[in-house]
């Protein structure tokens, strides 16, 4: 394997990363703040995907601009999400709660192959073309991608670290009873959580669009991989679901090229499972006294 | 309420094994009846609906022996019930008998299934229904691959088996899951199980060693479904790995006991009339929206019914003959 094969294999990497690391930010976000496993993430995905693909197709808009759009239409979902559904189930048993995503998840599937049929679909406007880094090969539309991950994940953590509400959040996830006897109003701080969350699936979703085809079943399998990440990096860690993120893109990327696509899979399920035997609580997570 | 409470413990485990010997009793006489169909002359096409409730209910049944009991969501089964098809046709295709064939596939089953028993069951929580989740997309994908298994292009079962034969294996199945579920729920096994259900940590602290106990349920709990996948391999002769591996089989098996109750014995019985039912008139009204129908009487049980139809219609009953001060005890 020359060294540019392998600097082209880590840049088809480090784009699926960045796309995993957001879908996996959310997840950890909703799981640490909210204590919800949020199986219904991968619909949100495909709702900003299909957002971005109707703003192009029918309005003739820039999928750059779909981006935004996605994340503020996806945030307004969940906003309401969090409001009808779930925030009924506060105080109810985790299966129960499971359950509810799931559902939630299914009435998502079957929706969006209801709307849009099980066709293929994409589209040719926004970024075109490559540019040639010393014989590494980057697709603009990838490199448009791999950038808004960046400012996305950067904003986020941004917000979660610095700002007055990410203090509230991170109060949350530590420790809920203490947060709420401190002040930190739990279900405002949860609504804030959910639909950031899922603002930022829809964003992914966007990006997807661009770089890929949209199906009713887009989001699914991203959140899948979304989930692997999540429990690898131990749950409810941020830092740990990013480093897992890029470590499973990287696997997949070299497994793709030096096996196949299935083999690669299946090595990232095994690596899990071992994973899950040597470290039991993810690669940065703590043993939660819950 | 009021009256359980009143009652000493001993009282009310008799009056509890009463009421599971009339329940148990009463599964038997409606299986034998439902076996007696293929030859009391009914349609093909109603045989086949009480196939499909027997089907999903002995699945919903496994689910419920693990996940029921302990509270750990799996969502494999269906790709446990795959394992034990692909087994069984394999080994009828090496010319195995027939219930050779059913013991391997059960063998191949809790094998399997000691991959996420040795990983994930050690651990609290939800890496149990993450593995089972990754589980479900492995085994499609090595399937896929093996060289045995006929890959993509899916496998044929060459003998030619009488449809009436899987018919009655599978409601035997059936019955015998029921009956096996509503036992372990009295024995010292279910008792032990809900404890750990209830409180992990307290249930630890008492002596119960929950991790050998959930990997135990969870073995038992998977060769049911190897059991449930192997008959209905031989019911269906051609194995497609899309179709036998598809998370819909595994999302039916929770929904049944969900819908219909779930850690009761009744409850994957009403789960699976109601969901057959459901999916035969949704298949006529309207025929795209089969998921969204599914996942809103999913949603609308958790959010209103909160644990299914056969608790929520108990409740609705005990607050009658509350009512009504004279009436006689209910069963």
């Amino acid at each position: 394997m020359t060294l540019t094969l392998a600097l082209q294999l880590l840049v088809n990497g480090l784009v699926n990363g960045g796309l995993l690391g957001l879908v996996a930010l959310g997840l950890a976000l909703i799981f640490g703040v909210v204590r919800v496993v949020n199986f219904a993430h991968g619909e949100f995905i495909t709702l900003g995907a299909y957002t971005t693909f109707l703003l192009v197709t029918r309005f003739a808009l820039s999928p750059l601009i779909g981006i935004p759009v996605a994340f503020l239409v996806g945030g307004l979902f969940g906003w309401v999400v969090h409001a009808v559904i779930v925030s009924r189930m506060t105080g109810r048993p985790e299966l129960d709660v499971l359950m509810m995503t799931f559902s939630l998840s299914i009435v998502g599937l079957g929706l969006f192959a209801l709307i849009f049929g099980g066709d293929f679909r994409n589209y040719s406007e926004g970024p075109t073309g490559s540019i040639d880094i010393g014989g590494v090969v980057v697709g603009w539309r990838s490199l448009t991608a791999l950038i808004a991950c960046v400012v996305l994940g950067a904003g986020t953590l941004l917000v979660v670290q610095r700002a007055r509400i990410g203090l509230g959040l991170r109060a949350l996830a530590q420790n809920r009873d203490a947060a709420a006897a401190c002040g930190i109003n739990v279900p405002a701080s949860e609504r804030i959580a959910f639909s950031l969350a899922v603002g930022l699936a829809a964003a992914a979703g966007s990006l997807v669009s661009l770089i890929g085809t949209t199906t009713p079943t887009v989001g699914h399998y991203w959140v899948l991989d979304g989930f692997v990440v999540v429990v690898l990096g131990g749950m409810g860690s941020i830092g740990g679901a990013l480093l897992a993120a890029f470590a499973i893109s990287l696997v997949n990327s070299f497994g793709s090229y030096l096996l196949d696509d299935a083999w690669a899979r299946i090595i990232t399920y095994l690596l899990l499972y071992a994973a899950i035997l040597l470290r039991p609580h993810g690669l940065l997570g703590r043993e939660s006294a819950s | 309420m009021s009256d359980t409470v009143m009652n000493p413990p001993a009282g009310s485990m008799s009056r509890g094994n009463r009421s599971d010997a009339i329940f148990i009793a009463g599964v038997i006489v409606v299986g034998a009846i439902a076996m007696a169909q293929p030859w009391l002359g009914v349609s093909s096409y109603f045989l086949t609906l009480i196939y499909y409730v027997a089907y999903y209910l002995a699945l919903g049944q496994a689910w419920n022996l693990m996940s029921g009991l302990t509270g750990y969501v799996s969502f494999s089964h269906g790709a446990l019930a795959g394992i034990g098809a692909y087994a069984a046709v394999l080994s009828l295709n090496g010319n195995l008998p027939m219930a050779l064939a059913l013991v391997v596939a059960a063998i191949a089953t809790v094998a399997a299934s000691l991959i996420i028993g040795a990983t994930a069951l050690r651990l609290r929580g939800t890496a149990f229904t993450f593995a089972t989740l990754f589980f479900q997309e492995l085994v499609l994908l090595l399937v896929r691959k093996l060289p045995f298994t006929g890959g993509s292009s899916g496998l044929i079962l060459y003998q030619i088996i009488p449809v009436w034969i899987a018919y009655v294996m599978m409601v035997t199945v059936a019955v015998a899951a029921t009956i096996a579920f509503a036992l372990t729920r009295r024995s010292r096994l279910g008792i032990r199980m809900l404890a750990i259900k209830g409180d992990e940590s307290a249930a630890a602290a008492i002596g119960i060693d929950s991790t050998r106990l959930k990997i135990i349920l969870f073995c038992a709990s998977a060769g049911i479904a190897g059991l449930v996948g192997a008959v209905h391999g031989i019911f269906v002769a051609t194995l497609y790995p899309e179709v036998i591996f598809s998370v819909d089989l595994s999302i039916v098996a929770l929904a049944v006991a969900l819908i219909g109750g779930v850690g009761s014995a009744a409850g994957p019985i009403a789960g699976a009339i109601v969901y057959v039912g459901l999916r035969e008139i949704v298949q006529v009204v309207a025929p795209g929206a089969h998921l969204v129908i599914i996942g809103l009487l999913l949603l609308g049980i958790i959010l209103f019914l909160r644990d299914g139809i056969v608790p929520a219609v108990g409740r609705l009953v005990s607050r009658k003959s509350s009512r009504s001060s004279t009436s006689g005890r209910q069963p």
